[in-house]
């Protein structure tokens, strides 16, 4: 039983996947929001208690603290997204059940990863999630983009589960086992084949540089975010986007820090992502590219704190994984309500719209001050909490040149708080709330930002108290 | 830890960004919030002006930090040993003073000069004064640098949505400018706090622990200078003014006056408060290129003011002259030095803000501040043409009003330093004068060239203008209950007697 009652927040989110799909069988219509909402909030809910002891980790899945931290973070991130969905998939005429069905089985793969203490659920969680994102990507079937961002998603998707599995099985050729503690242990202590082993690792950290889009790696990112529908962005650039953040630390908390092996790829993908990121933001003309290579940029930045190895290193992560999420879902969300029938995609398109639609414009104001990282929002306060790690591990040419870039960064996030703010609307003045769900998951969002930009105390307690 | 029961200084941060909230909710009313606007800047004046006379009397129930009158400080957020701790000295309550007085002028001037969306821009005008009521009270780094870059967000859109010429382009070069500085700041900060942390194992961003640390000398000259990159970018120091001339131009006038009153003087406050007592050998050591830089900053200053054909421009770049004084008095880091630098960072701040003041009445009503559109003030705007008549000679430094007590008290100090610096400085007046009065002679005593009928001075701005002459005077005459103010402060700072000689 004790089993049973620690796997629930995986059985409520899996009976409410089957449920939203029966239920499309008898009750057509739209109530596939509420359904995934009570299965992911029931999940989160369930997560916040402490489970019995059960006698070993069965099936390779543990509910540790920290896993249980991020099946919260998940299922409130997926409740969210479903909020946003539910008025722009009307607009968008984006019907089914398929839709919620594919959130949820996507926040199922996340809460498997972040479960796994064994690389086969490793593997399993994070091709069940991109799975699902092959289908969100191109579920806007009135939009040629998103098809056609479907298929990118898919063929480099493809080839970097292609490199895990392979990692995988180098790195069980390596040291023969699947435990990641025991093979993390056994490749640090130079047990069994460590070449093979360190091969094995090399091709694991490049494909999950491709789930949390690194350059190299990082090449589907803008053509997905712009064809994708808006709430799967959102969900893509956060859900997806910790998941492999989770991925990455769960890895590198078990191979213990101080290995140059580890430090030198991390250091490189940092730079690259943080330097190209920026840049090539500065010139995108669409909002959502420009947010792409942002992320791709913010993760630059989270890898920072990844090459310290250290304790705060990861703290700072983990912290910065959540205001992330906050962040890019305010942003994402308000760009899905102020889309209407015809998707806004230019930043152009967006002159004038903080004051002739005052609640979504700022909304987004605010999640692109976050997003540079300017107090007292959050996103200052990870940028601080990144910073004061990276510098304590000794990585001072580094930050000072993740520094650097974000100045660069501070340009291109100001220049959409001129546009929405300082720049007369081109033609008639748009005009059009938001509606009850989106304001409902837009405040959330928003509200995380402010507390953890002026209170993140209790949070950080939280972390520290997760990563054991 | 010291709690005193005062809350005046979180009042004096929070009442102005509390008051936003309700200036929002009024958005349909712009009367309401406007008057709201400006009775919340009063009381911020009369709660700074209490501070101001009763702050060296008052009992404390605890003992505050040497030099300080109130302290108040708890912690804030414990895993990095931040804490929320403020602290009003003699130089802070000056410019507490002073940042409320200025920011009663940008309500009372707003009155007319905005028309479009109001409520917004009296929210902003709160914002920036509760920013600014920060940088100046905040004695823990964290919180500093949070403040620093709270008041820039409003100063943003402010510049970006009220401003003309070309406000978009003037308002991101400020604020990437300020930015740029700023971050690497935010580095040097996290240094500051791992070298002491590590050296003592106690964690913290508090000013006052922090001062004792020892610091190697290579390291120390970067931490210092990422410090002085920022604050010199925000006072501006020669060569990082770029900036300044478009974003002050540009600005609507309450913004040009809180640009050059205030905003200057954050920089000069962050170089005596935290650049220079943090790292003082390396300071000693870059003090030449500062010195250099300062009086090149004088010089070009004066130069450039004298090409100019608008009068915005011209003033701000007499304003970006006149902040190469107050950084050489700072530089030259005696007691009276340091004391003329304070002095000087308030009439700098009462002298050039009325004259913003007055090119805001005047683009007011004529849409324009070119010097080439005027003439002849004197004899249709007679009292307009009076004050600005005697902001422009006290800016030019004239002996019995204010500018003149803080630059004579400041170059004394550097002539015991370095005597060429400050002979190269006293060069440097004369240039003021002699663009300043062109400028003057120019718009109010040549024959009047196109009919302008312009209106003379209202009643609420002659109330405005009659406060920033009196003080003008008033300070020119009798600085002595200032002086006093500092002394203390000062004398601690540097380590010396100071005061008058």
């Amino acid at each position: 039983m004790a089993d049973v009652w620690a796997f629930m927040p995986l059985l409520i989110i899996a009976f409410g996947i089957l449920s939203v799909l029966l239920m499309g069988a008898f009750v057509p219509g739209r109530s596939g929001t509420v359904a995934g909402m009570v299965a992911s909030l029931g999940s989160a809910f369930w997560a916040l208690q402490e489970p019995p002891q059960t006698a070993a980790p069965p099936l390779g899945i543990a509910f540790t603290p920290f896993s249980r931290f991020f099946i919260v973070l998940f299922s409130l991130t997926a409740a969210i997204v479903l909020l946003l969905s539910h008025d722009y998939n009307k607009r968008r005429g984006i019907g089914g059940e398929e839709y919620p069905a594919a959130i949820l089985f996507a926040t199922f793969g996340m809460v498997v990863l972040a479960t796994a203490t064994n690389f086969l659920n490793l593997f399993l969680g994070l091709e069940g999630l991109t799975f699902a994102f092959y289908i969100l990507t191109a579920i806007d079937r009135n939009c040629s983009g998103s098809g056609e961002a479907g298929l990118k998603y898919l063929l480099q998707g493809a080839a970097s589960a292609a490199f895990v599995a392979f990692g995988i099985a180098l790195l069980y050729a390596g040291v023969g086992t699947l435990e990641i503690q025991a093979a993390m242990n056994a490749v640090m202590a130079g047990g069994g084949n460590v070449p093979i082993a360190w091969g094995g690792w090399g091709f694991l950290l490049i494909g999950l540089a491709f789930k949390v889009s690194l350059v190299p790696a990082h090449l589907w990112t803008p053509d997905v975010y712009q064809g994708a529908p808006t709430p799967v962005v959102a969900f893509l650039s956060t859900g997806s986007k910790a998941a492999g953040l989770v991925a990455l630390v769960l890895l590198l908390t078990a191979l213990g820090s101080g290995s140059e092996m580890t430090r030198m790829p991390l250091w490189w993908l940092s730079l690259l992502s943080m330097v190209l990121g920026n840049l090539a933001a500065l010139r995108q003309r669409n909002l959502n590219r420009m947010l792409a290579y942002s992320s791709i940029a913010q993760m630059g930045y989270v890898t920072l704190a990844l090459v310290t190895g250290t304790r705060e290193g990861f703290s700072a992560v983990i912290l910065y994984a959540v205001i992330y999420t906050a962040m890019n879902l305010t942003a994402f969300g308000a760009i899905a309500s102020l889309s209407g029938e015809k998707r806004m995609d230019e930043i152009n398109e967006y002159r004038g719209l903080g004051f002739s639609r005052p609640f979504q414009g700022g909304m987004l104001a605010l999640a692109m001050f976050s997003l540079a990282g300017i107090p007292p929002t959050a996103g200052f306060m990870g940028k601080f909490a990144i910073f004061a790690a990276a510098l304590g591990g000794g990585e001072t040419v580094l930050a000072v040149l993740g520094i650097v870039t974000a100045v660069v960064s501070v340009y291109y996030y100001l220049r959409i708080v001129a546009t929405l703010y300082m720049q007369a609307p081109e033609g008639e003045e748009a005009s059009g709330g938001a509606s009850f769900p989106e304001v409902a998951a837009l405040c959330a969002a928003a509200f995380v930002i402010l507390l953890l930009g002026v209170y993140p105390g209790p949070l950080m307690d939280v972390i520290d108290a997760i990563l054991g | 830890m010291v709690n005193d029961n005062y809350q005046i200084l979180t009042i004096l941060i929070f009442l102005p960004l509390a008051a936003i909230v309700p200036v929002m909710l009024l958005r349909g009313r712009e009367g309401l919030c406007k008057w709201l606007a400006c009775s919340v800047s009063s009381i911020e004046l009369a709660l700074a002006g209490w501070l101001f006379c009763l702050a060296p009397v008052l009992p404390s129930a605890s003992v505050p930090p040497p030099g300080y009158f109130i302290r108040q400080d708890f912690p804030w957020i414990e895993r990095f040993g931040i804490r929320y701790s403020l602290g009003a000295d003699g130089i802070s309550v000056l410019l507490v003073l002073l940042t409320a007085f200025i920011m009663c002028i940008a309500v009372l001037i707003s009155r007319k000069a905005v028309t479009k969306h109001v409520a917004a821009y009296h929210a902003l005008l709160l914002a920036i004064t509760g920013g600014v009521m920060g940088v100046f009270l905040s004695l823990d780094l964290f919180l500093f640098y949070l403040f620093w870059e709270v008041m820039l967000i409003p100063m943003l859109l402010l510049i970006g949505i009220w401003g003309r010429g070309k406000p978009v382009y003037s308002a991101l070069k400020f604020f990437v400018y300020t930015m740029a500085g700023s971050l690497l700041m935010l580095l040097a900060i996290i240094g500051v706090y791992l070298i002491h942390g590590n050296q003592t194992g106690h964690y913290t961003f508090s000013l006052l622990e922090l001062l004792g640390t020892t610091i190697d000398q290579s390291a120390a000259l970067w931490l210092f200078g990422a410090f002085l990159l920022a604050f010199a970018i925000k006072v501006p120091l020669f060569p990082l003014h770029t900036w300044m001339p478009d974003a002050y131009a540009d600005a609507p006038p309450a913004g040009s006056l809180i640009l050059a009153a205030l905003l200057a003087k954050t920089g000069a406050y962050g170089l005596i408060r935290f650049a220079y007592p943090l790292f003082p050998t390396a300071a000693a050591l870059l003090s030449p290129v500062i010195f250099a830089l300062a009086a090149a900053g004088i010089l070009y200053g004066s130069w450039v003011a004298y090409a100019q054909h608008d009068m915005k421009r011209l003033v701000a770049y007499s304003s970006f002259g006149h902040m190469g004084f107050i950084v050489l008095g700072i530089a030259a880091w005696t007691p009276l030095s340091l004391s003329g630098s304070v002095l000087q960072m308030v009439n700098h701040g009462i002298t050039t803000g009325g004259l913003f003041v007055l090119l805001g009445m005047l683009e007011e009503r004529a849409d324009t501040t070119a010097i080439d559109a005027f003439g002849g003030l004197w004899g249709s705007i007679p009292n307009f043409s009076a004050f600005f008549l005697l902001f422009a000679l006290a800016s030019a430094g004239l002996p019995g009003l204010n500018n003149f007590v803080g630059e004579f008290l400041l170059l004394a100090g550097v002539f015991r330093v370095s005597p060429w610096m400050a002979v190269l400085a006293f060069a440097g007046i004369v240039p003021v004068l002699i663009y300043l009065l062109r400028m003057v002679q120019k718009v109010i005593f040549t024959q009047a060239r196109t009919p302008l009928g312009l209106r003379d001075v209202s009643l609420r701005e002659g109330l405005v203008l009659s406060a920033c002459a009196i003080l003008i005077v008033a300070l020119g005459v009798y600085p002595v209950p200032l002086l006093d103010l500092v002394r203390a402060p000062v004398q601690l700072i540097s380590g010396g007697p100071g005061g008058l000689p």
